[in-house]
């Protein structure tokens, strides 16, 4: 991992559903309807919890 | 600490069963006390092993329960456990690093379920838990597989009727849940999910004894007064045992006394003092029994007993004057 380069994260409009990337620094905004609430996306990876 | 050089205190209980079902027993324990009986019952509830669900790892999860919840809720669900007593327990398992599956400790479960265009919520219950040990499933799968086969359920009948399983989650269209879970050998103990125990009670046996010279002196109202003053059917009218044209006040069934105390302030309030007298039995015992399924009522009891056995013997081969004379010491003995 280079911190220099960070991957684009992708995240999903609070508004229209559109998928959004940004990078750090980008402005917090849907580019398709400009809501400015935006959710990130549950990890790809397996978790695991203890039953208890 | 002074005791005689070979005093033994060494009793011999005895044991009757009374009624034995898969999931219920009910049983006398007599001819020991209740430091015993109380040993016998906390061993049932908190030390005797079962396997129950203890690590889950979630690939997907879309529904609305998060993934720590329904972690929680797969640990709780009673899994067979007639195995549990030969498994090992993962931290002392010498085949595997005690995480994966391993076929002295632990069972793996596969889950997956998503809900495609159906209109209706979809019910994830434990009847979609796959097993990939047969001995180890989710107690209503194992039912309805006995039930299949033909057999009499011996969990009643109703429980066959509707086996749905027990409810995980409930999923809307589109939403989906896919996870392997490992299940493992425990205590109560240590979670409760683990306790094969839905209930453990022991009573002492009441022993009732009605005073009959001053019965004599009771008109038929005050008895029958004395026998409603109860609010368990303990006593109850012999009409076929009269003495001077009145029935006797006989114990219809001593087990129901609840240790309430209403007769005997009943007696008293009516000015017959010493009319009833109930003590109880310090040496019998009657123990009542429900297991959740995960083993049989039998195999609790059985199990129980070579649990604190094990335990027993863990104390006895300590040398004598090791830790009990060091116990001893502090205990200001000599």
């Amino acid at each position: 991992m280079d911190p220099q380069q960070p991957e684009p994260v992708s995240y999903l409009c609070g508004d229209c559903g559109a998928e959004n990337t940004l990078k750090p620094g980008d402005v917090i905004q849907c580019r398709e309807c400009g809501y400015r609430i935006l959710y990130k996306k549950r990890t790809r990876r397996i978790v695991q919890y203890e039953a208890r | 600490m002074d005791r005689p050089s070979g005093t033994s205190y060494q009793r011999f209980p005895r044991v009757r069963i009374r009624e034995l079902k898969d999931d219920y027993a009910k049983f006398e324990l007599r001819d020991t006390d209740a430091s015993m009986a109380n040993a016998l019952r906390r061993v049932m509830i908190a030390e005797v092993p079962t396997v129950a669900i203890d690590l889950v790892e979630i690939e997907v999860n879309s529904s609305v329960l998060n993934d720590e919840f329904i972690a929680h809720r797969l640990g709780l669900i009673p899994l067979t456990s007639a195995a549990a007593m030969q498994m090992r327990f993962s931290r002392d398992c010498d085949a595997c690093d005690g995480d994966g599956s391993c076929e002295y400790c632990s069972v793996e479960f596969h889950l997956s379920v998503h809900a495609t265009d159906s209109d209706q919520t979809l019910e994830v219950t434990s009847n979609d838990l796959r097993s990939m040990d047969p001995k180890v499933c989710p107690v209503d799968q194992a039912r309805a597989y006995q039930h299949a086969l033909g057999g009499t359920d011996p969990f009643g009948a109703n429980a066959s009727n509707e086996n749905r399983g027990i409810l995980i989650v409930k999923l809307r269209r589109g939403q989906e849940l896919r996870l392997r879970a490992i299940a493992r050998k425990g205590i109560g103990k240590d979670h409760a999910k683990w306790s094969p125990a839905a209930t453990v009670t022991f009573m002492y046996e009441p022993d009732i004894r009605i005073n009959e010279e001053l019965m004599e002196t009771l008109t038929v109202e005050e008895r029958i007064s004395l026998i409603e003053s109860s609010p368990t059917k303990v006593f109850e009218l012999d009409s076929a045992n009269q003495v001077n044209l009145f029935s006797l006040v006989v114990v219809k069934n001593a087990e129901a006394y609840t240790y309430d105390d209403e007769v005997i302030k009943h007696a008293e309030a009516i000015g017959k003092p010493g009319l009833v007298e109930i003590t109880a039995k310090e040496d019998s015992f009657v123990f009542t029994v429900e297991t959740t399924g995960a083993i049989t009522a039998y195999e609790l009891i059985m199990n129980a007993i070579t649990v604190l056995r094990q335990k027993l013997d863990a104390v006895r081969l300590q040398d004598d004057d090791g830790d009990l004379g060091e116990l001893g010491a502090h205990l200001g003995g000599p």
